[in-house]
């Protein structure tokens, strides 16, 4: 704080309240104006006006960030809440957690794979559908645009629950369908139990959730493009499939890149989806990703130590990737 | 499919030296563009609005639980909206809703306009560190604080309380909240600041008489976002909340489920009422959400 202390124009603070507006501010601003920069200001403003925002996201984002690290060196259990006391086991859940088949077999593949293709499917359904509105004309592009902003603004819970409902084993849409059909006996079908079907809907409705917004984001890339680009390379014979890739794609790049690690980043941490789903609360293991396993082993168990170990783990996995994502936005932006 | 939907932007620029006789003949030409268009805004309307529509006209139908593949409901009944309202306690959840998301809403807008001025208006040492902290703090994933937060509450006597919510869903709302809201600041000519000065106002009344009305657009758009993200919350509602009097919406939803049979009649009904105002306000203001989602990921 001193050095701040010691820049030009400390001593003055003109901006105490009820200081009396008119007097000496003739003399002043002639003085006090430097090019590219406010003068009327005192040093310590900026840090009074952000004090508020560190205060609250040091206390609720940052110091949780350290605590959750520290208990997950712990054996922290219902015994250490009473008590307030530490247990401290070194690095034990870490070397439990990677040492239990059940990571590798069940939940390691549950996130991941889960996750990539909730990525790839919702970035190529967004960009497809970019595209598509990216053709049509004012208006029905406004209706289109509409109809996915409201699929982005269903929230997370009750779009689940209408998946479920819609998925519902017993009077169902899909089950009411394919009964008429034939294809299945009522009642004898769950595809909720399975593990590959009950990913199978989640990734329906995570994409549902999340192309709206791949699809907003590169619609707007889209419409920075030049038109003339595509008409020069239509002159020239470029099929539409070669101008996307050689024009639409490299200009849009850190579009992509963008929506690609949001969509990363979200997708490895959907806890909402599955833990509303029959079975992801606690009752079906099969189906646990981290973010899940990581809440059951807590607040099911009662070993938070646990349960901090795999968080951490998990965020550790979207620091990687979040890395990735400050390095392309600060290629792009000047702060 | 799309790629032959892409080969005809004619149609969507009628600029330039327009020609309109050789623009009605290559339309004409291609006859399966205006279908392959058609056909892909039905799809699209019909995938993007599928779940609300199964969810309103669910939550509409006096036989829900039994309605199979029926495409519209049997007839139209507020019984369900009545009986969720009435008898579920509903109303009381939606009010502790409201209760929470309006704090959040008040309390995020204050604090990070504050922020947003600091980072926008004033050149300090750190400030490019305080930047580079805030969309840091924006990638936490919050799923992995929920049990830190928890404890921390606990010993607060903050479980079990609407202040507590309100209080770490203002810190999930901010860094969103402060990083749009310092390009609406920048965006008010520092002209008009100075100007403000040479009459001889104060920092304190150049910043509510000249900046707040500004960017007032943009404390609108922030606060949707901030009263979105505590309207939904599921984890932090899920662990704090025990008691059902303080239950939130996202949690109050549960109490419709049964061991063995769920009375999706109601859980659509309650569904809809959760969904109806995220829905009103995100349409609203897409565009400001949308370019403040984006910001720095286009230039243009």
């Amino acid at each position: 704080m001193a050095d701040l202390r010691a820049a030009p124009g400390a001593s003055v603070d003109p901006g105490a309240p009820g200081a009396h507006p008119t007097s000496g501010t003739a003399p002043q601003p002639p003085a006090r104006r430097r090019p590219g920069m406010l003068g009327h200001r005192s040093p310590l403003r900026p840090w009074l006006l952000l004090a508020p925002a560190l205060v609250v996201l040091g206390v609720l984002l940052l110091w949780p960030l350290v605590r959750v690290v520290t208990l997950s060196l712990q054996d922290y259990g219902l015994r250490q809440i009473a008590s307030g006391e530490s247990n401290w086991i070194g690095l034990q859940n870490y070397a439990d957690i990677l040492g239990d088949s059940y990571l590798w077999t069940v939940v390691l593949p549950n996130t991941v794979l889960f996750a990539l293709a909730c990525v790839v499917l919702t970035v190529v359904l967004g960009t497809a559908v970019a595209l598509f509105l990216n053709t049509l004309g004012g208006f029905w592009r406004g209706v289109g645009a509409t109809a996915i902003m409201v699929a982005w603004a269903v929230p997370a819970i009750t779009g689940t629950y209408v998946w479920i409902w819609i998925f519902d084993p017993l009077n169902g849409l899909v089950a009411s369908i394919l009964e008429g059909l034939g294809t299945i006996e009522p009642g004898t079908v769950n595809w909720f139990t399975e593990r590959l079907s009950f990913y199978a809907i989640a990734t329906l409705n995570v994409v549902h959730h999340g192309f709206p917004f791949v699809a907003i984001t590169v619609l707007a890339g889209l419409m920075t493009i030049p038109q003339e680009l595509h008409e020069a390379a239509k002159v020239d014979g470029a099929t539409a499939w070669r101008r996307f890739w050689a024009i639409t794609a490299p200009i849009l790049r850190p579009v992509f890149a963008v929506v690609t690690i949001l969509s990363t980043i979200w997708d490895f941490k959907v806890f909402t989806q599955i833990y509303l789903m029959p079975g992801g609360n606690g009752g079906n293991k099969d189906v646990f990703n981290l973010g899940v396993w990581s809440y059951i082993e807590s607040f099911a168990q009662g070993k938070y130590g646990m349960g901090s170990a795999i968080a951490v783990l998990l965020t550790l996995i979207l620091l990687g990737i979040t890395l990735v994502y400050m390095r392309t936005l600060f290629k792009e932006e000047e702060l | 499919m799309s790629t032959t939907v892409v080969d005809a932007p004619t149609d969507a620029t009628p600029g330039g030296p327009a020609r309109p006789a050789q623009v009605l003949r290559t339309r004409r030409r291609r006859p399966g563009a205006s279908v392959g268009k058609t056909v892909g805004i039905v799809a699209l309307l019909a995938f993007s609005l599928f779940p609300a529509y199964w969810m309103f006209s669910s939550a509409i139908d006096p036989e829900a639980a039994t309605r199979g593949a029926r495409l519209l409901p049997a007839g139209v009944t507020w019984d369900n909206f009545v009986a969720v309202i009435d008898d579920g306690g509903f109303g009381h959840y939606l009010r502790n809703s409201a209760l929470v998301a309006l704090g959040t809403v008040l309390a995020s807008s204050f604090v990070a306009l504050f922020a947003a001025v600091a980072v926008s208006r004033f050149r300090f040492r750190f400030r490019r560190s305080m930047l580079v902290l805030i969309l840091m703090v924006q990638m936490v994933p919050l799923e992995a604080l929920v049990i830190p937060l928890f404890l921390q509450m606990r010993n607060l006597n903050l479980l079990n309380s609407l202040l507590g919510l309100t209080i770490v869903y203002l810190a999930f709302a901010l860094p969103f909240a402060i990083w749009t809201l310092r390009g609406f600041v920048a965006a008010v000519p520092v002209e008009l600041e100075e100007a403000a000065y040479l009459d001889g106002a104060s920092w304190g009344r150049m910043f509510w008489r000249i900046l707040v009305p500004l960017v007032a657009p943009g404390v609108v758009a922030t606060s949707v976002f901030s009263f979105i993200t505590a309207w939904n919350e599921f984890i932090f509602a899920l662990t704090f909340l025990q008691q059902s009097s303080k239950y939130t919406v996202p949690i109050g939803l549960q109490k419709f489920f049964g061991e063995n049979t769920t009375d999706w009649g109601a859980v659509m009904a309650a569904s809809t009422i959760i969904t109806l105002p995220v829905l009103v306000f995100f349409v609203l203001v897409q565009r400001n959400l949308s370019s403040g989602l984006t910001a720095g990921s286009v230039k243009g």
